[in-house]
């Protein structure tokens, strides 16, 4: 059989995506407006989650949202990383000149890790286990881009 | 082969149009607590498996199932996720009785969440991606879009309720007032149930027929809400629900059917293009659930039934074709009070989807309150005892149906 193109279609979509971030995640970004770091812990096992959330799914507990809330240093400690010779956010532009280096960072106190760049690195340095700290915006407006990423300690 | 299953509880979030105050495994994990709130004996430790689904990408969110899973307390435990556009919530229901019955060593309590957050995300684009998924269809068939745009149904669900309607209305001589009649009574029962999204205690017929058409026969006032919701549903063993609950809640029959192959506008080799109401699928699903539970005389066993119904019209039309009421008498049934609260055959006093219609959740949600209407804990409770109740969902473009038929005794056919 003969291949026959009778279709060809093309087409633009708009989708307008609104998330709800719910109640614990708001108290999260409006300590980050402050430029504090804040997560809540699980009463039965001690966890402490950062971002916040209502559940502890190791204990199956709830976690009340006007209690077991923590503030949290801007510290942690490197977990593990990766290094990319791409922009991070625009793969399909050429390679950038240095390397992008992200992160998971375990912030001091808390038992989960969160995930951003690493700043003012170079591959030579970074290495699991290192402190690093968080580098805050200069204008915090209560997003996520209130955190630049991570530097050096 | 096949145990007796059970359903020992079932719980709902509230709905509304925009739960802003929770992302989605919150909305989910509200729906749960309220499940097993209603079973003290019971932890989510003692959950064996679970199944859950919502509309694919309504929210705009893959595999929700996995970001839910501490949520839905399913960690480290079986968890599946089934998702069948508009019956989705029924055929979750279904999974986690085939669950049950399937009789796997150490699987005996088996959770079904269904959910949907309509507000998070675009539904027109959900929708879309269900159309657009019938369009790559129509597209082997060397249907090109500019055809197409000229055969497809009108917009979306009520694209295909309107041939529906018009189509039922003209075979049972009707007119828009019945329609507005079956609003009014869903409107008010929703009034009396604690979850329900649109509640209109003093909503009159004149009211309905006062806003402007949407597409003929349905006016504005007709349609179901869009709600931000969700439902679970606990299955058990017959064993295992004597010791969890009063009256538990035998699973009778299932079916879920499609009597023919139907593409939204075009494809529909059946009936379902040329008589739009004459729903064979829901006849062949009533069929089949009615013998596997036992039922000869529907009409005469069943004590209450919950309908998938978003437009009023689908509400009449179900009823007939599920062998509750004689072909078009079922508006009769609304103005002499059967269907009403206190009448012979209470029909969705939950106010049914045409109140309330988080997607995912909604064909589960018929079930659900069939279950709790036996068990006397529903939140509009019928007076009258339910001893047999169906919970029947509707989805897919034409013609997909949910049925499960429950009763207060263990009247399974088959072994």
């Amino acid at each position: 059989m003969t291949e026959k193109v009778i279709v060809s279609n093309k087409g633009l979509v708009r989708a307008d995506f609104n998330f709800w971030v719910g109640k614990y995640m708001d108290k999260f970004y409006d300590g980050l407006e402050q430029k504090k770091i804040v997560g809540n812990k699980c009463s039965k096992c001690g966890d402490v989650f950062c971002p916040p959330r209502s559940v502890c799914g190791k204990c199956n507990e709830n976690l009340p949202l006007d209690q077991n809330w923590v503030d949290l240093p801007e510290s942690g400690t490197l977990q593990n990383y990766t290094i990319t010779p791409y922009k991070v956010t625009d793969r399909r532009t050429r390679k950038v000149k240095d390397p992008q280096l992200i992160a998971m960072v375990q912030i001091d106190g808390s038992n989960t890790a969160i995930v951003n760049r690493l700043l003012n690195i170079t591959p030579d340095e970074i290495k699991i286990g290192m402190k690093v700290k968080v580098d805050w915006s200069e204008k915090t407006t209560g997003a996520p881009s209130d955190i630049n990423g991570f530097v050096k300690v | 082969m096949g145990r007796q299953v059970a359903i020992v509880s079932a719980g709902f979030s509230e709905h509304s149009s925009k739960r802003s105050d929770v992302n989605m495994p919150e909305l989910v994990n509200e729906a749960i607590i309220n499940c097993l709130k209603k079973v003290p004996s019971l932890g989510l430790k003692d959950i064996d498996a679970f199944v859950t689904g919502n509309m694919p990408a309504f929210e705009g969110a893959n595999m929700p199932e996995l970001w839910s899973t501490d949520w839905m307390g399913a960690r480290n435990k079986p968890l599946m996720r089934v998702t069948t556009g508009g019956t989705t919530g029924g055929s979750v229901a279904i999974a986690g009785y085939y669950h049950v019955t399937a009789g796997l060593p150490g699987i005996d309590t088996v959770l079904a969440i269904a959910y949907e957050q309509q507000s998070q995300g675009d539904t027109s684009v959900g929708l879309a991606s269900t159309a657009y998924g019938e369009i790559s269809i129509l597209n082997t068939l060397g249907i090109d879009y500019d055809s197409l745009s000229r055969i497809l149904s009108a917009g979306a669900a009520i694209g295909v309720a309107a041939y529906q309607a018009t189509n039922y209305m003209s075979k049972a001589r009707i007119t828009e007032e019945d329609l507005a009649r079956v609003v009014v009574h869903n409107r008010r029962n929703a009034a009396k149930n604690w979850w329900a999204h649109l509640k209109m205690p003093d909503l009159t017929i004149e009211e309905v027929l006062d806003t402007p058409y949407v597409q003929y026969p349905l006016r504005y006032g007709m349609l179901c809400p869009a709600s931000d919701g969700a439902c679970a549903m606990l299955f058990t063993t017959e064993e295992k629900a004597k010791d969890m609950c009063d009256i538990p809640v035998y699973v009778n029959g299932v079916a879920s059917v499609a009597n023919e192959s139907a593409v939204l506008g075009y494809d529909g080799s059946g009936s379902a293009q040329t008589d739009p109401s004459a729903q064979i699928g829901a006849m062949r699903s009533s069929e089949l659930a009615y013998s596997q539970a036992g039922i000869s005389f529907p009409r005469k066993e069943i004590d209450y039934a919950e309908v998938y119904a978003p437009f009023p019209n689908q509400e009449l039309m179900w009823l007939e074709k599920l062998g509750l009421f004689e072909e078009t008498t079922a508006p009769e049934m609304y103005k002499n009070g059967t269907t009403a609260l206190d009448g012979d055959l209470p029909v969705n006093c939950s106010g049914g989807v045409n109140s309330t219609n988080a997607i995912g959740a909604s064909a589960m949600e018929r079930p659900a309150v069939a279950a709790l209407q036996i068990m006397g804990k529903a939140d509009n409770q019928v007076p009258k005892t339910v001893h047999t109740s169906i919970g029947h969902g509707w989805g897919g473009s034409l013609n997909l149906c949910t049925l499960m038929v429950m009763s207060d005794e263990q009247k399974r056919k088959w072994r």
